[in-house]
């Protein structure tokens, strides 16, 4: 196990925060019932008792200064939208149909949908999204998106971690590090999926070279019952407090384990995630059975994958996680923009719309930050892979993305891309950028949440990003 | 290109160990000029400022840091550190009217301009290499000169001081480094750890109580060297090192993909390829023989037995993405070349490769290769069904199903010709479901004679063009089928047989190659160690981390050829060292001085991989299936739970069960050496609360050792044995005692209904789509019988990390 001693260093057992003096003495009188008396509060936001007896790298922690979000969901449109069909309506495109695009391999194609302005604001959007138009007063529209390189898993990945080649902490491991969390029966950052694995799998949650901890935990929500969710999220044989009285003795037997070896951090990571899961056994039964919603916001959300993911997402944030992570994938539209674009569109429309509704109404949406969007976005021309009913090609030069609550400006937008919506030209915001305006959201500067490893400061920025002021209000 | 073709730096890897050379620049450096600043060189300035520029401009060149710095006709183009005073910076941004670059007002973005001022800042660091004669290609020749292209040297092992400590050759690089750093090794360690750590090294069981006995009682010289000989030579030791080979070559039961094309994904035959990999280790094939039958079985003699045919699957077992052929060669290429040569060849499918002397003439030498071979329609029968007597039915059952295929074939082309693309729909529906309906006949049936996943040459291959940036479309140059510059040198012959796949196998099995006898002495290493001699084990090129002990790569490479390159002599002489038996016990001055213990001054505690975990708890259950080998894959998540080993899962690379998943089983659609090493609440809840495991323990309790022991100290004794290979300690005996004694009846859990929240519709479809694809576990929860108190115990052992640790 070569991560082993490496993660040995990032032991909580060695900040002083959890000794290994600590951990026998609570094993010995009564870890355990300390854990139970956890369970019995199932407190919802900002129970006290949760965070109470928090006293892993998961206590809760402030930033560097007072940010208005407190949490984020973030929805992953992968396989990379295009702007110039969604948000960042190209006229130009109309008037030069079929004329080759300057410094575009290709000939304009123009948008087959209607835009509209919307709001007080009176922003544009596309006809494919009805009911997020509702909300553009909340928004901040960033227009003028770039990466840097136009293929999807490297992409995908690069939006989450900021890196390309080498393994680091996504955003939302960053998060639940520098924040911790109010909640210690539930991991800080979940991510959910309808079915398969995005492209690059679990690096897009991964925490790296941070913590076991802080890595996201992903969760396939095409199934029905919490139990096909969570695999083994419940025991058939043992109840509760049974298997308290199992665990810690487990707990007893891996002490003398590790005494008879050697420090070893893959040991003792395994304790935190056993207490993690045995917690997790209630509070993420619940927290994941939408049945218990009342039938008028299950309408809200709508009886479909997405819908059924953001109303799981609403009950996780209000069980005080951190960072979610929504993947609402399909974007990929190489052929037929028409009715393909706007088949993925109305998959979010109206249950995002339907969230942002009842964030609003449970005043969580101004300490909540809203992110939406895809890896890179796609060039304004026809593709040329495509048939008779052409879609667009893979572009990492002009984007949208955009932003609600958590002290976010709405009924802004920011940057802009060419006359044709293939490059950002104006105020460019590249991902470096956008990681260091969610972090600013949340009370961080982002220059300075670090992590020392292997001898260097470690930033999710790297040696970039710039924090956009008119984004906030 | 939809992979990462870069290699992942694993966790760890950013030391640097003294002995090492400082690399010139730092990887963050690296990072950024890559990601940043090349791509603003090359697209925006080399056009007239390159060596391969048709007018040079300005006298100015920039594909060199030199070249830069000594500048053009108005001076150095940069002063690094010091963006003021250079003159890059001061075209680009467009402040003096008469120096405004890129000229025509085609000014960069405020980023580009800002990233290279950030460059100009940090001094400019630049890894193109300062050959003012270079025409552009600098990573050809920069690697070229990097160790792992170069020749492999037989090294003689070094001297050292503590010689008596020496077993094996291997020992001597070893301890000459350990003493080079004022340190030294463990001592051995016990001998119930080591059987232990043995055992699960090559079969990847656990000993039974017996087998440690035997071993601490025998005290001839060669007790150990006998149980190496003994483990290699049983069946179990190909399914435990032909699972390594199979995560290399992104071993899967289904094509991937193409469910959204409404096309049936599964592979009926792709068993027969992993069938013939735990053969191979087996038999101890030959390594090179191992390559160029996974390559080009096809081609070569094989005599009365086709079953080697079935290698072949090392190509054709990988995603099929939608049908898109030039996605399907990158990822044979991808590979293939991680695979044998630990190059990351893939990369240069849109540009030459940033970093390795890979340019994209061999990407597409390569491609043409396998544009040039083709999956035939009809596969190899390559052996004999299960039952011989169900044959003829079985024959019949596919003939009818062939024969409807073949009508539904003529109806769908009558639609298309008649443009009724409604009922081109249906058919194609019919057609979909009829594959599946074929493959589950070829895949269950008894009477299905097994067929070897092949490729064939076409009748006439082709050479490819180079694809500009990938575009298929994009044709460049067309480029003669051979092997690798790297390899064979610039002036290499093109190859002339058939599809040129054979003479590519030999090329990669040459023993001349230095990178194929490294990258497998390496990979071979890495699993006795849990950790390579390059942490890296599919990529051996420039980005890669400098060996620990180079000298011992060469000696271990050389031997491997020397050896005929057979892979259980490189266990024997690896597993006989000192450097394999010491105890993995803690050194606190040690480990601060090499944390990551690269230097091996101990034994790395490891954590089982999933299968030899599963396995071992079957197997402590007492129900481990290990009367026959091979077969097709069986699912491993349903209930009754199938009693086969790990390695005989059924994988599905679209779907790949959660558990799967959480105990970080190789992704099947990358070539994968080494697994990520995670720990996640959802282990520990697959240990606490799946039936898999719960009921392994109250197997365990079943057993007849177990049920003849009279008193409580037997019982836990027997319990210790089986599942830690060792006697409890008194503090152990203690705490189960007490736990035993405190054991009061507890309430039954009880299945409360949940309301279902898909409309029952949904749930029918679902759960015929579940029964057409078992392999998605979707078991409703189901409470079960209390435990018993011993059988609660048993439990809590499987769930403690001795169990799932390895000293």
């Amino acid at each position: 196990m070569n991560d082993t001693a490496m993660n040995q260093k990032y032991s909580p057992f060695n900040h002083g925060i959890f000794s290994r003096r600590d951990f026998l003495e609570k094993t010995g009188t009564g870890f355990g019932l300390l854990s139970l008396a956890g369970l019995t509060g199932m407190g919802l936001l900002g129970n006290e008792a949760h965070a109470a007896d928090a006293s892993g790298p998961l206590a809760p922690k402030q930033p560097h200064f007072p940010g208005k979000a407190k949490r984020v969901i973030h929805i992953f449109a992968q396989g990379a939208p295009s702007q110039v069909d969604t948000w960042d309506p190209k006229p130009a495109l109309a008037t030069h149909a079929g004329q080759q695009v300057p410094g575009m391999n290709g000939v304009a194609m123009p948008s087959p949908f209607k835009f509209a302005k919307h709001g007080r604001s009176g922003i544009e959007v596309s006809e494919v999204f009805p009911n997020l138009a509702k909300h553009v007063d909340e928004m901040a529209i960033i227009r003028s998106m770039h990466t840097d390189i136009p293929a999807h898993e490297i992409a995908t990945v690069f939006m989450n971690t900021g890196s390309l080649r080498i393994a680091k902490p996504s955003v939302g491991s960053w998060v639940v590090y520098g924040l911790g969390s109010e909640n210690q029966n539930i991991p800080g950052y979940i991510s959910l999926r309808p079915g398969r694995m995005p492209p690059g799998g679990s690096q897009n949650w991964q925490s790296a070279f941070l913590p076991g901890t802080f890595q996201g935990t992903s969760i396939n929500t095409t199934f029905d019952r919490v139990e096909q969710m969570i695999q083994n999220i419940r025991n058939p044989y043992l109840p509760l407090d049974e298997q308290r009285r199992q665990l810690d003795l487990v707990h007893k037997f891996n002490e003398l384990h590790a005494q008879n070896l050697q420090k070893d951090a893959g040991l003792e990571a395994r304790l935190e995630a056993h207490e993690m899961a045995f917690k997790m056994q209630t509070e993420a039964t619940t927290a994941f059975d939408i049945s218990k919603e009342p039938a008028n916001v299950r309408a809200l959300y709508g009886n479909s994958s997405q819908g059924k993911q953001l109303l799981i997402a609403r009950r996780l944030m209000e069980r005080c996680v951190r960072f979610i992570q929504v993947w609402a994938s399909g974007w990929d539209h190489h052929s037929d923009i028409e009715g393909r674009l706007s088949a993925s569109a109305e998959e979010i429309d109206s249950p995002l719309a339907g969230l942002l509704t009842d964030l609003k109404q449970r005043g969580l949406l101004d300490s909540t930050l809203v992110v939406w969007g895809g890896e890179f976005g796609r060039k304004p021309t026809k593709d040329k892979n495509g048939n008779a009913n052409p879609g667009r090609d893979h572009n990492n030069k002009g984007f949208s993305t955009w932003l609600a609550g958590g002290g976010i400006k709405g009924g802004t937008i920011y940057g802009a891309t060419d006359e044709f919506g293939g490059q950002a030209v104006e105020n460019t915001v590249h991902v470096h950028d956008l990681h260091a305006n969610i972090l600013n959201a949340l009370g961080f500067d982002h220059e300075k949440l670090r992590y020392r490893y292997n001898g260097r400061d470690f930033r999710l920025t790297d040696n970039f990003g710039k924090v956009i002021k008119p984004l906030f209000a | 290109m939809k992979r990462i073709l870069v290699p992942i730096v694993v966790a760890g890897s950013f030391v640097f160990i003294a002995s090492a050379a400082e690399p010139q620049l730092t990887k963050a450096q690296a990072d950024f000029f890559e990601s940043k600043i090349r791509p603003i060189l090359v697209n925006e300035c080399y056009k007239c400022h390159s060596a391969t520029a048709e007018k040079v401009k300005g006298g100015l060149l920039m594909d060199t840091r030199d070249a830069l710095l000594k500048g053009g006709d108005t001076g150095p183009a940069l002063v690094p550190g010091k963006p003021d005073q250079s003159l890059l910076i001061k075209a680009v941004t467009y402040k003096d009217p008469d120096l405004q670059m890129p000229p025509k007002n085609k000014k960069l973005t405020d980023q580009q301009i800002a990233d290279l001022t950030a460059w100009v800042k940090m001094g400019a660091p630049d890894p193109r290499k300062s050959a003012a004669t270079v025409k552009g290609k600098d990573p050809r020749d920069a690697g070229k000169t990097h160790w792992s292209y170069q020749p492999v040297k037989k090294q003689a092992p070094p001297s050292v001081q503590q010689s008596d400590w020496v077993k094996t050759p291997v020992d001597n690089f070893i301890l000459a480094k350990l003493e080079a750093n004022s340190m030294k090794p463990n001592a051995p360690a016990d001998r119930p750890a080591l059987l232990r750590r043995t055992y699960y090294d090559l079969i990847g069981l656990p000993p039974t109580p017996a087998e440690v006995d035997a071993f601490v009682k025998d005290t001839s010289p060669d007790a150990f060297s006998k149980i190496v000989d003994k483990l290699l030579a049983m069946p179990q030791y190909g399914e435990r090192w032909g699972r390594y080979w199979l995560d290399i070559a992104r071993y899967s039961d289904t094509k991937g993909g193409v469910k959204r094309n409404k096309e049936d994904d599964r592979l009926p035959y792709a068993w027969t390829y992993r069938d013939y990999v735990i053969k191979a280790f087996n038999d101890d094939k030959p390594y090179n023989k191992f390559i160029i039958e996974q390559l080009a079985a096809d081609k070569i003699p094989l005599g009365r037995d086709a079953s080697p045919l079935a290698a072949m699957g090392f190509l054709t077992v990988g995603d099929r993405f939608m049908n898109n052929p030039n996605d399907i060669i990158n990822d044979r290429i991808d590979t293939t070349t991680k695979a044998f040569l630990g190059v990351t060849v893939a990369c240069a499918r849109c540009h030459d490769h940033k970093f390795d002397p890979v340019p994209m003439a061999d990407y597409y030498s390569l491609h043409g290769i396998f544009n040039s071979s083709m999956i035939p329609k009809d596969l190899p029968v390559i052996g004999k069904p299960v039952d011989e007597s169900a044959a003829a039915s079985f024959n019949s059952k596919l003939a009818a199903l062939k024969k409807q295929e073949t009508a539904l074939e003529a109806q769908e082309r009558a639609a298309k010709k008649n443009r009724d693309k409604k009922a081109g729909k249906k058919l194609q529906a019919q057609k979909s479901q009829l594959d599946g309906r074929i493959a589950q006949l070829e895949m269950d049936d008894r009477g299905s004679p097994p067929k070897a996943m092949v490729m064939f040459d076409k009748p006439k291959p082709t050479d490819s063009a180079i694809f500009i940036r990938g575009e298929a479309e994009n044709k460049g140059p067309i480029v003669p089928r051979r092997s690798l510059e790297v390899l064979g040198g610039p002036s290499r012959p093109a190859f002339k047989n058939g599809s040129g796949r054979l003479e590519l196998a030999q090329a990669i099995a040459d023993p001349k190659n230095p990178l194929t006898p490294r990258v497998m002495a390496n990979r071979i290493w890495q699993h006795h160690f849990g950790a390579g001699i390059v942490l890296t084990p599919d990529d051996l090129g420039v980005m890669s981390d400098p060996p620990s002990h180079p000298e011992l790569l060469d000696y271990l490479a050389a031997h491997f050829v020397e050896h005929g390159w057979s892979v259980k002599e490189m266990h024997r002489l690896i597993m006989n060292s000192a450097a394999y038996q010491q105890s993995s016990a803690n050194n606190p001055k040690f480990a601060q001085i090499d944390p990551l213990n690269h230097l091996l001054w101990r034994a790395n505690v490891r954590r089982l991989d999933f299968e030899s975990m599963r396995d071992s708890f079957l197997f402590i259950g007492g129900k481990l299936d290990q009367s026959r080998i091979g077969g097709p894959s069986v699912n491993l998540f349903l209930e009754p739970y199938s009693q086969r080993r790990s390695v005989y899962g059924y994988i599905d690379r679209e779907g790949l069960s959660e558990t799967f998943n959480h105990f970080d089983f190789a992704n099947p659609d990358m070539a994968t050496g080494r697994r990520y090493d995670t720990i996640v609440p959802q282990q520990s809840l697959f240990l606490m609360n799946s039936p898999l495991v719960v009921e392994q323990a109250k197997n365990l309790v079943r057993r007849p050792e177990f049920t003849a022991a009279k008193t409580e100290e037997e019982k836990l004794d027997v319990l210790y044995h089986i599942v830690y290979s060792r006697p409890p300690r008194p503090e152990e005996v203690m705490l189960s005692d007490s736990f035993l004694k405190d054991t009061k009846p507890y309430k039954s859990v009880t299945t409360a209904p949940q309301p279902a929240t898909a409309s029952r519709a949904v749930a029918k479809k679902k759960a015929a789509a579940n029964k057409k694809r078992p392999e998605t576990p979707v078991e409703a929860f189901r409470a079960r019988a209390p435990l018993g108190s011993w059988e609660e115990l048993a439990h809590t052992l499987l769930i403690a990390n001795e169990a799932s640790f390895v000293n």
